[in-house]
């Protein structure tokens, strides 16, 4: 009897709370925002930049949490089990938060999560050696297709963005590519520097930062070319069926009142908006790329179909 | 560039107030470590390596670097004066050297501990300023299969060159490898060893395991003692050494010297090992063996020097190819990574301000310290009167901040406690660390490269022998392994690791 009047109390009390809380949200108490990687990678410098604009726009403070590890899954724990008051936010990946969807027990649900805006959106890119004698994709694909396996590529691990980019590849041009896994873009960098391995994936902001006497990007994985890199066509405009791009923007839990949501994508948008952040931006290298949460959501479970399919690859011993 | 250039441009980096501010900061810390005994280096650094994350990476490594041959510098002072090794490095400096301050010539024993320890210290650098370039030439050709053959020579080599029985050292090694196994395979995707736990999918932290293991049971360990025993300090006297003292010291510190820069080089190898070696060295080549122990110049010179060499040139094989001969160099190896740096030859091209500006730091804080240790001398003796009760709860703090911090997790604070737990117990059973932090730090990289080597050849093992530099390194193991199991020279390893015992 008792055990059930306190959990009706507690529940009056929480909903009297929440009740409270949204007609000051968000003035009252700092909004946390949780990040899934650790500091100083791309997703906290993009966030790091971005909350004191946020701030400005919404008179409160955006704390940022680094909750690094497991690829952003203890960052998404983190906010499925937060109160849906919009008193929590963080940062959400794709494609990782996709993937991880795929053949993996999670513990939290995906369905909870809802992407409040896209900021940024770093494409993909395969890179070889300045004096490779690949100049395109088409050349690469032709020597691939008289030397099976032969082509070896620099990846950081199964199932990343670069691995699935080469599976992609693979699959549009019917050619067979060899995978091997380095630490990280610095390891893979260097290998592809002493001729170890032919071609590496890497982002586009990770290229136009590193030496562009030493290597030459083929082509880069988005729809449209990015801010960053203007002349280095798309694989599409190349005739390869290739997507693959870092995108990173904001989430919430979907249960947040629908006009707390709104109230935070608006305050994202004008941020962007503003001509000193899009300096701020330039400084940081960030490719801004504005997609409404509800595009972006809209757009989710296309992608995870394609991911699904290429996973399918791994499992089938490519 | 040239060389000139370089070295202009390290010491422009260097000679910042910033820069020059944390060569001083870590100096200072590591002759304060270096005097403590009890606290070391390794276990300074791994407290202070989550703090490096808000440093520029110049500044960080310039400091954690500090500590590293500051503490030999000042391990040596409590030596001499105390009869307590500061550092473990500074064992076989007790031997002579509080023989010396007994005989009233403390000032000459410190003062050619200084000098000496200079003088190594410049040698070292400018060997790391010519080979730094050279070695990462060469390192491009260092492709995964050269990786392989060099793990597998260094992590032979550790076994040999740490102290007590071979099979401990396997063994701690094996352990070391288990635990790097920890994580999300980097090849496959699959859980290893997590036990679902979501927080052991990236592996365990170094951070973790170094402070748990150095940190937490060096301090449950020094709680076994006595409190602040009192220490008697041997009377100072008279700083300068004698013109005799010179003569005497001159010939050993130069062999300390070269000693001490090539087993710096060696896996497993650096500060502690590098004066033993210069200390039965001495002993070899001295016409008057017998009067070792009883307080001459040389047992202190040889040593100190040595020592101080070591930690300088067990940089090299970090700085040019990327691979940390020893647990401080892993430690520097994780202060570049915090910053997205992974040391090796792209770093001298893409970033030489940080290899040069390391390089000319580390000449500034030889030459620093020597200031920081002579004249202020006093001041050190001192802060052996600081009781422990009150420095190690601090200390045990900053271990726990430091480790929360990294990614805001109880979950590794914990883990780190239960390291400490297990780093107490393989003290009390004699087992040496030092291995299983190399081997958890090697494996890792020797599994992937092993993968990636046969991914290239698409599973054809020649590789391994085909090309020059692997086949070199398997040789050497082979021969290595050879040695190891002839009696005679496992007479001689045991011998030369009988002085610490005492």
């Amino acid at each position: 009897m008792t055990i059930t009047k306190t959990a009706a109390l507690a529940a009056i009390l929480s909903a009297a709370a929440t009740g409270a809380a949204l007609a000051d949200w968000p003035t009252d108490r700092p909004i946390e925002m949780i990040v899934a990687f650790a500091p100083g990678g791309g997703t906290d410098i993009m966030l790091r930049t971005l909350a004191p604009f946020l701030e400005a726009e919404l008179d409160t403070q955006f704390p940022v949490l680094n909750r690094p590890g497991a690829s952003g899954e203890i960052a998404y724990t983190a906010l499925s089990q937060a109160r849906p008051d919009g008193y929590t936010v963080s940062s959400l990946n794709r494609p990782g938060f996709l993937t991880m969807q795929i053949g993996r027990k999670l513990r939290y649900d995906p369905a909870e999560i809802c992407p409040i805006a896209r900021i940024v959106e770093d494409p993909g890119t395969f890179i070889v050696q300045a004096g490779s004698p690949y100049k395109s994709l088409a050349d690469l694909v032709a020597f691939a297709k008289e030397n099976p396996g032969a082509v070896s590529v620099g990846t950081t691990g199964v199932g990343t963005d670069e691995h699935l980019a080469m599976l992609q590849l693979e699959q549009a041009a019917g050619i067979d590519l060899t995978a091997v896994p380095f630490g990280g873009a610095n390891e893979a960098k260097t290998a592809l520097l002493g001729g170890h391995v032919a071609m590496i994936g890497l982002n586009v902001g990770e290229y136009t930062q590193s030496d562009h006497d030493a290597f030459r990007a083929l082509a880069q994985f988005s729809e449209a070319r990015s801010t960053l890199a203007p002349d280095l066509a798309t694989a599409w405009e190349q005739g390869f069926d290739v997507l693959m791009s870092s995108e990173r923007g904001l989430a919430a839990r979907c249960d947040v009142p629908e006009e707390v949501r709104a109230k935070l994508a608006a305050a994202v948008d004008t941020a962007l908006a503003n001509p000193e952040f899009q300096d701020k931006a330039r400084q940081q290298a960030l490719p801004l790329a504005y997609k409404s949460g509800t595009d972006w959501q809209a757009d989710m479970p296309v992608r995870l179909a394609r991911y699904t399919e290429i996973f399918k690859l791994i499992e089938g011993g490519q | 560039m040239t060389f000139v250039d370089l070295l202009m441009l390290g010491f422009s980096e260097a000679i910042t107030p910033a820069n020059l501010a944390f060569c001083l900061l870590g100096a200072l810390l590591g002759t304060l470590i270096g005097v403590l005994p009890g606290i070391g280096p390794t276990a300074t650094i791994a407290v202070l390596l989550p703090i490096t994350f808000f440093l520029p990476p110049l500044a960080g490594i310039i400091m954690l670097a500090g500590i590293y041959y500051g503490a030999q510098y000042g391990g040596s002072t409590t030596a001499v004066l105390v009869n307590l090794p500061g550092e473990a490095s500074a064992v076989v400096t007790t031997l002579d050297g509080y023989q010396m301050a007994r005989q009233g010539r403390a000032g000459a024993a410190l003062a050619v501990a200084a000098l000496g320890s200079f003088f190594a210290g410049t040698v070292a650098t400018f060997a790391i300023a010519l080979a730094g370039p050279t070695l990462s030439r060469f390192a491009l050709n260092f492709g995964p299969a050269e990786y392989v053959s060099l793990m597998v020579f260094g992590l032979l080599a550790a076994t040999i060159l740490a102290s007590g029985p071979v099979l401990k050292a396997i063994g701690m090694i094996l352990i070391g490898l288990l635990l790097g196994m920890v994580g999300t395979d980097q090849a496959t995707g699959a859980e290893r060893l997590t036990f679902g736990a979501i927080e052991l999918f990236d592996g365990i932290d170094f951070i973790v395991i170094a402070i748990g293991i150095f940190g937490f049971s060096e301090i449950i360990a020094n709680l076994e003692r006595t409190g602040s025993e009192g220490v008697k300090l041997a009377p100072l006297s008279r700083l300068w050494p004698t013109r005799q003292d010179f003569r005497d010291s001159w010939g050993a510190v130069l062999r300390g010297t070269g000693l001490g820069t090539l087993l710096g080089l060696l896996p497993g190898g650096g500060a502690t090992l590098a004066s033993f070696s210069a200390y039965s060295l001495e002993k070899k080549v001295s016409k008057h063996p017998e009067r070792f122990g009883t307080g001459v110049v040389e047992g202190v010179a040889a040593p100190e020097a040595a020592n101080n060499a070591a930690a300088q040139s067990s940089f090299i094989p970090l700085l040019t190819l990327g691979i940390p001969s020893n647990n401080m160099m892993a430690m520097m190896l994780s202060a570049f990574m915090i910053h997205g740096i992974t040391p090796g030859p792209t770093v001298l091209t893409n970033q030489p301000e940080i290899f040069w500006g390391l390089v000319a730091s580390m000449w500034i804080g030889n030459l620093l310290l020597v200031v920081i240790n002579l004249p202020m001398i006093g001041l050190w003796v001192n802060l052996l009167t600081v009781p422990y009760r009150l420095l190690y709860p601090a200390i045990l703090l900053f271990c726990c901040i430091g480790v929360y911090s990294m990614s805001n997790r109880i979950f590794d604070v914990v883990l780190a406690a239960g390291f400490g737990l297990l780093g107490y117990a393989f003290r009390k059973a004699k087992c040496e660390p030092g291995p299983l932090l190399l081997g958890f730090v090697l494996g890792p990289l020797l599994e992937s490269n092993l993968r990636r080597t046969l991914l290239i050849t698409q599973g054809d093992p020649t590789i391994f022998v085909e090309r020059p530099i692997s086949l070199a390194m398997l040789v050497a193991t082979v021969l290595l392994l050879a040695l190891m199991i002839l009696p005679s020279f496992r007479r001689t390893r045991e011998e030369a690791f009988q002085e610490e015992e005492v």
